[in-house]
């Protein structure tokens, strides 16, 4: 077996330090339909839209220069700037949020026990569930007189109030509880962190618990001064990536739940914003400036990760 | 004597499959006893059940006259270094020797200063604020040894903790373990399966096979009268050379009063002449020189085989035919049923 395989190795490292004119030709022929896709599908759009950025465009007459203008429009724009916050205030509360709960949930569920093969299912399902039926789904459960939660929250209490006497909340009407229902719907789409915290804490050596076992550290012990430490490194690139990420899944509850609202525009996220200024308004220079500073934020998020794992790197030295 | 640890009649499992059979073992108080055995024998798991970290099935297990089966490992005062060392990576060197303290609520500034103290006994002083990362494996040995050391446990576990290393070093630590045990007077158990480790190291040794302790004893009994033919198989290398006792080999001497039954003699390449005069024939199917010594591999009559170490300067030539000779003095005797000792 590792006689065996170290022979192709070779050839690999070989083939890697001088690459004949085939092997380099396989590669290129290799690589072309990701490059394709990623030419053809980001890319050139990303370019477009760097394009339309400058200009007013309705689709119907064809584009004028319009410089910076769509910039400053958007600076000066009270429904731009609410949905920048909406989007910032959905990533600062929503991933963390996230990556708690995939983290508790890894750390419950990656021992063997009866019973933790169906759990681990059950906390990856609502990720499976494409993603408009899992909206018409959250619409259902949020309905103020015959959802499930909402009744759930009446047990107990009278007219219609919960146990204490409180009113429920309005999830599709008020602007707090809808912010809150469209975080409540994204937590349990965690399914991937999960999976991925999973493998993390199952990849931890056992050895260096029993240690812990040995000096009889305590669980709180255990958990802040081992099971924290080893696993940061990927908590903050999960917790970077759902950040990048969390610019687009607030599109679809948002657009299907909520319909960026309610009023004043409470769930309008930046991707929605852009939906509607370009695809409802039909102002698609607008929107490319918008999804320029999307794309700007996004850069900025990778930068932070980047930076991460140079640091970490640096920290194990291995 | 007071007892350090005890393992009164100590069974364990893993899943459904018995590990550990009804296992009797004590290590007196400032005793270095050294578990041996082949892997698979159940060492690791005399260890682990002493530490708690696997459950007994049978039996008690008392450290310091204090029956510690049913606590937890944090509870029973012992230390441990595992094969692997266990090392935390993300924390300096005195921060993982100071864990177990920390832990445990000593301040921290005391922690770090028995942490350096600790560190100082075992030579790893200089390495204080550097990550595991960036030791090598004699240096994170070390590391493991002052963590174990820096609290003042009943009982020190050590888990094959050479076995990582090379050689040379493996030597070195050898005697330094040896001779760090001489100081501090720790009660500890060490397990292994090198033999020349555990008779160098050990007070005592406990042979291990199949979870069952075959033979407990000094190195010298082990050595000289090993009470069956696995431990005297097991320990010596080249393994002794085991014969029927009315097979083509007679020793000289006085021979021992033998019973009816059919016994084995064992004899170790070291005691085989080669050159005698009047002795058994063989051939010399092949020869091993390892520097001033030659093993000669030797084919007698019925393809009964036999090791001799000679000196590698009279060593034979292979296919030479020379006569073998061996005293009963150097010979013994072991029942060929049950592979015991025979005791005449």
């Amino acid at each position: 077996m590792s006689a065996g395989g170290a022979v192709p190795g070779q050839r690999a490292a070989r083939a890697a330090r001088s690459p004949d004119r085939r092997s380099r030709r396989q590669l290129a022929l290799m690589l072309t339909p990701y490059l394709v896709g990623l030419v053809g599908l980001v890319l050139v759009p990303a370019l477009v839209t760097l394009g339309l950025s400058v200009t007013d465009y309705d689709l119907l007459r064809p584009p004028t220069w319009a410089g910076l203008d769509n910039f400053t429009a958007l600076l000066n724009d009270p429904i731009f700037r609410v949905a920048l916050l909406n989007s910032v205030v959905f990533a600062l509360v929503a991933v963390p949020l996230r990556v708690l709960l995939a983290l508790g949930l890894a750390l419950l569920l990656h021992r063997r026990a009866p019973g933790v093969g169906t759990a681990r299912t059950a906390a990856l399902l609502p990720t499976a569930v494409p993603e408009i039926a899992y909206g018409l789904l959250w619409l259902w459960l949020f309905n103020p007189l015959y959802g499930p939660i909402n009744q759930l929250l009446r047990v107990g209490g009278e007219h219609g109030l919960t146990a204490l006497g409180r009113t429920p909340p309005q999830w599709l009407t008020d602007p707090t509880s809808a912010r809150a229902g469209i975080i409540l719907m994204s937590l349990f789409t965690m399914g991937e962190t999960f999976v991925v915290l999973l493998a993390a804490r199952r990849a931890l050596p056992r050895d260096v618990y029993e240690m812990a076992a040995v000096e009889d550290a305590t669980g709180w012990d255990v958990f802040r001064r081992i099971t924290l430490p080893l696993m940061a490194p990927v908590l903050a690139l999960l917790a970077v990536r759902d950040a990048v990420a969390s610019l687009h899944f607030t599109f679809v509850p948002a657009f299907v739940v909520t319909d960026g609202g309610p009023p004043p525009y409470a769930t309008t996220y930046l991707s929605l914003f852009v939906y509607q200024t370009g695809f409802e308004y039909l102002r698609y220079g607008y929107a490319a400036a918008a999804t320029l500073v999307m794309m700007l934020l996004t850069v900025a998020a990778v930068l932070v990760q980047w930076r991460l794992i140079r640091r970490y790197r640096r920290f194990y030295q291995v | 004597m007071s007892d350090g640890l005890v393992l009164d009649g100590v069974s364990a499992a893993y899943r459904d499959t018995a590990v550990l059979h009804e296992v009797d073992l004590s290590v007196a108080r400032g005793e270095l006893l050294v578990v041996l055995g082949p892997s698979g024998a159940g060492k690791s798991t005399v260890l682990r059940v002493v530490a708690g970290l696997e459950p007994v099935t049978a039996g008690r297990v008392r450290i310091a006259d204090r029956d510690v089966t049913d606590e937890r490992p944090g509870r029973r005062n012992v230390s441990m270094v595992f094969q692997s060392y266990a090392l935390f990576p993300h924390l300096t060197v005195v921060e993982n020797i100071a864990f177990g303290l920390e832990v445990r609520d000593t301040p921290r500034r005391l922690a770090r200063e028995r942490a350096r103290a600790a560190a100082e006994t075992v030579g790893c002083a200089g390495l204080l604020d550097r990550r595991p990362g960036q030791l090598s494996g004699g240096e994170r040995q070390r590391v493991a040894l002052a963590r174990a050391l820096v609290r003042e446990p009943d009982v020190f576990l050590l888990d094959e903790p050479l076995s990582n290393l090379d050689l040379a070093l493996r030597a070195e630590m050898r005697a330094e373990l040896r001779a760090l045990h001489d100081r501090i007077g720790a009660t500890m158990v060490h397990v292994t399966h090198d033999q020349t480790e555990a008779l160098v190291l050990a007070d005592r040794i406990a042979v291990l096979r199949d979870g069952r302790v075959e033979q407990v004893g000094t190195p010298d009994e082990i050595w000289r009268t090993p009470a069956s033919t696995f431990v005297a198989r097991f320990v010596g290398s080249p393994a002794m050379n085991l014969l029927p006792a009315d097979g083509p080999l007679r020793p000289r001497g006085d021979a021992p009063t033998l019973g009816e039954e059919p016994l084995e003699i064992g004899f170790r390449p070291e005691a085989v002449a080669l050159d005698a005069a009047e002795g058994t024939p063989a051939t010399v199917d092949r020869v091993e020189v390892i520097g001033e010594d030659a093993f000669a591999y030797l084919s007698l009559a019925a393809g009964h085989q036999v090791v001799a170490r000679v000196p590698a300067a009279r060593r034979p030539a292979r296919g030479a035919t020379v006569r073998l000779d061996v005293r009963w003095a150097d010979a013994h005797l072991f029942h060929a049923a049950t592979g015991r000792r025979y005791r005449p």
